[in-house]
């Protein structure tokens, strides 16, 4: 007995009892069930969400008592009709929306470049330094960030200095529409180069070297050739930028200066300036159904891309 | 540049076909290290060449240069009598089929074979009639609706030659787009290619490891090793004269006899001394390289040795040697024995039998007698 013993190593028996325990605790026909266990921690969050988003619904249709500073017991949709008719949410809704949109195409335009540079480089050190340089901002925190800009764009800042030296007399870079965008466009270049490289990479190279030798330069290649095949990428960075920067609130407060807000500034004001959780909610929500839509029209529009799930075709 | 004046006049002087691709001293040097060194030859129009090689020995590289992807560190490539040095691929009149084939997933199979036209702004009310005809040719008439994943390996190496061909380019370029397939569909294509390039006489460059692919498909074969070119000629020439020992070890199964020459003689024959025994053959390289004393190697193919189980059944042969069988492997068409000699020192000798029906098999440890004569081994220097 004792060589069938040697033979069957202690770690092998220890595994056989958890094994055993395990198959007490989690009996075999329960087996079935477990990847849908492994996915409760998800739907716990997202359930929360959807239970706050409940909440809100409720607040969006009330109104604040001026005198109570509490929100009213009836419901109404008064909240719904400031928030389309002010002019000052229909003013930053506007501004937002036009924002996102051109941040996204200026993104989408200069992130390309910066990716297929950085997957077909043949240089491991250019690419290195491409990765590093790209998530560097990552470390430094959008708030850093933004205080870099002022330092920058300031009156007092480098590039008015730059400026002067040149006989240009100093110019408000800040606190303007174009500082906002730029600032975006800047934090999100690093999502949109993320989302567009994969989909880079998965174009081999002899399809670029094929579309070359049969007879399409580099300019019609990248149009019949790489854009519909990185398309998918695109979608999903397109995406990603769009509705980060719809919602952004960091950039717009900071290089803004307060006379930018984005709809989600609005949104603060509301929650914690003027304590009007019904309209803040209603704006919060009407956010949302925006954000919802936009991603729709894309999706019917180009497709899920890189963010559409589902088995690989064959 | 002397040498492409030559190739530019060479058609004229015995009627030969005019000179499509000249490459001239051609090197390619990477992190200091040649892929291509000093490659120069000719390919006659309408001409079918495979460039054979192992994996690594430079043929895709050369292949490259030729299409425009990547200048040659240094040399020349004429195609048509036009040096192309710094001609982009898309102004080449070259049709390309990649190793990875390399067609365009989001096009249907009619649209991959119409791109080329349109890239090159042909007249577009013609398009769709010739890439019918060039489906047709393909021998995929009615699946040009198809996309790329809805057609089989075979189908979709189809679509990659229609579209390689239908422009109409003055070479063709194939870059082992054959090596994936499975034995019976790779030897179905290549004599589809041939086919396909006899009935249009389009000039053709093929690269391949595959041995039997070359011998098979090609007007004439270049053997690379190392980035060098060992060896241009016809399919016969290439497998029954080998320039030298690495030519003859990579195409067919060759036994290599070590020696030093004792004496050149007449008619180019050599012997040689391999271990106590005195060994006759062809002289294989230039006769200064096999004067006496000098190391040299005799090749003997495995289908030139006869063996039999009785000497006298090998009267007439000029060397008889016997050995003892270590292994047979039958293989069908063939049994493959692998014997050792002693009078050779022990070597081990591997021996085709063809004659699987007439003889019975020799079992392993069996005593044999094996036979060739002088003109079955070819004596290199080295
Ligand atoms: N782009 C490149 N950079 C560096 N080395 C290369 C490159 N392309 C090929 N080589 C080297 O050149 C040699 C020949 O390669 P290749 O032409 O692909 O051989 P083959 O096609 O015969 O297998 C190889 O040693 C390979 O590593
Ligand atoms: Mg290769």
């Amino acid at each position: 007995m004792k060589a069938a013993r040697t033979a069957y190593p202690i770690r092998w028996r220890v595994m056989d009892a958890l094994e055993a325990v395990a198959g007490i605790l989690w009996p075999r026909f329960f087996r079935a069930g477990t990847p849908y266990l492994m996915l409760a921690p998800a739907i716990l969050l997202v359930g929360l969400l959807v239970l706050g988003l409940w909440q809100m619904a409720d607040a969006s249709f009330r109104t604040l008592d001026t005198n109570t500073f509490l929100l009213s017991e009836d419901y109404s949709l008064a909240n719904y009709k400031r928030a389309v008719t002010e002019s000052l949410f229909i003013t930053v809704a506007g501004r937002s929306l036009v924002g996102s949109i051109i941040v996204t195409v200026l993104t989408l335009v200069i992130s390309f470049p910066y990716a297929y540079v950085m997957v077909r480089t043949p240089s491991a050190t250019l690419r290195k330094f491409l990765l590093i340089a790209l998530f560097l901002p990552f470390f430094i925190g959008q708030v850093v960030r933004a205080y870099g800009w002022l330092i920058i764009l300031g009156n007092q800042g480098m590039v008015n200095e730059a400026f002067g030296l040149i006989g240009i007399a100093p110019m408000r870079l800040l606190y303007n529409y174009p500082a906002v965008l730029f600032g975006l466009v800047q934090y999100m270049m690093p999502f949109a180069v993320l989302m567009l490289a994969p989909a880079l990479t998965a174009i081999p190279e002899e399809i670029e070297a094929a579309a070359g030798s049969l007879g399409a330069d580099w300019v019609r290649t990248f149009r019949h050739v790489v854009l519909p095949m990185a398309r998918p990428g695109f979608v999903g960075a397109g995406l990603v930028v769009l509705t980060l920067s719809l919602t952004d609130f960091a950039i717009p407060a900071m290089l803004g200066g307060g006379s930018q807000d984005f709809i989600a500034n609005a949104i603060y004001d509301q929650f914690f300036r003027t304590s009007d959780q019904g309209l803040g909610a209603t704006l919060a929500l009407l956010l949302v159904a925006v954000g919802s839509l936009l991603v729709g029209l894309v999706f019917t529009l180009f497709g899920a891309g890189t963010l559409a799930m589902g088995r690989v075709k064959a | 540049m002397p040498d492409a004046a030559n190739a530019a006049t060479a058609r004229d002087g015995r009627g030969e076909a005019p000179i499509a691709v000249s490459v001239r001293h051609v090197n390619m040097v990477y992190n200091g290290q040649h892929a291509v060194k000093d490659a120069s030859f000719d390919l006659p129009k309408g001409n079918f060449l495979t460039i054979l090689g192992p994996s690594g020995s430079g043929k895709t590289t050369l292949l490259r240069m030729i299409a425009g992807f990547g200048a040659p560190t240094s040399g020349n490539i004429v195609i048509n009598g036009r040096a192309v040095g710094a001609v982009p691929p898309h102004r080449r009149s070259i049709g390309m089929v990649f190793q990875k084939l390399a067609l365009f997933p989001h096009m249907t199979a009619a649209e991959n074979v119409a791109f080329p036209l349109k890239m090159r702004r042909r007249d577009a009310r013609t398009i769709p009639d010739k890439v019918e005809r060039y489906l047709n040719l393909v021998r995929l008439g009615g699946l040009g609706d198809r996309r790329i994943h809805q057609l089989s390996g075979g189908q979709q190496q189809r679509v990659a030659i229609a579209r390689a061909l239908v422009f109409e380019p003055d070479l063709l370029l194939l870059d082992e787009p054959l090596a994936a397939l499975d034995r019976k569909l790779r030897e179905e294509m290549q004599l589809e290619f041939r086919r396909i390039q006899r009935e249009l006489g389009v000039t053709t460059i093929n690269v391949t490891h595959d041995q039997r692919e070359a011998l098979v498909v090609s007007d004439e074969i270049i053997v690379m090793d190392k980035g060098e070119i060992q060896q241009k000629a016809q399919p016969t020439e290439t497998y029954r004269q080998p320039n030298n020992p690495f030519v003859a070890n990579f195409i067919g199964v060759t036994n290599f006899l070590q020696g030093k020459a004792l004496s050149f003689e007449a008619e180019g024959e050599v012997r040689f001394l391999h271990g106590d025994v005195v060994l006759r053959g062809r002289a294989g390289s230039a006769a200064a390289s096999l004067g006496n004393g000098r190391e040299v190697r005799g090749a003997l193919r495995a289908e030139q040795i006869r063996i039999a189980a009785e000497e006298a059944a090998l009267t007439g042969l000029d060397t008889v040697v016997s050995g003892e069988v270590e292994d047979a492997i039958f293989e069908g068409e063939r049994v493959v024995y692998e014997i050792s000699v002693p009078a050779l020192d022990g070597a081990i000798l591997r021996v085709f039998d063809h004659d699987v029906v007439g003889h019975t098999q020799f079992e392993a440890g069996r005593r044999v007698f094996l036979g060739w004569t002088v003109k079955d081994v070819l004596v290199f220097a080295g």
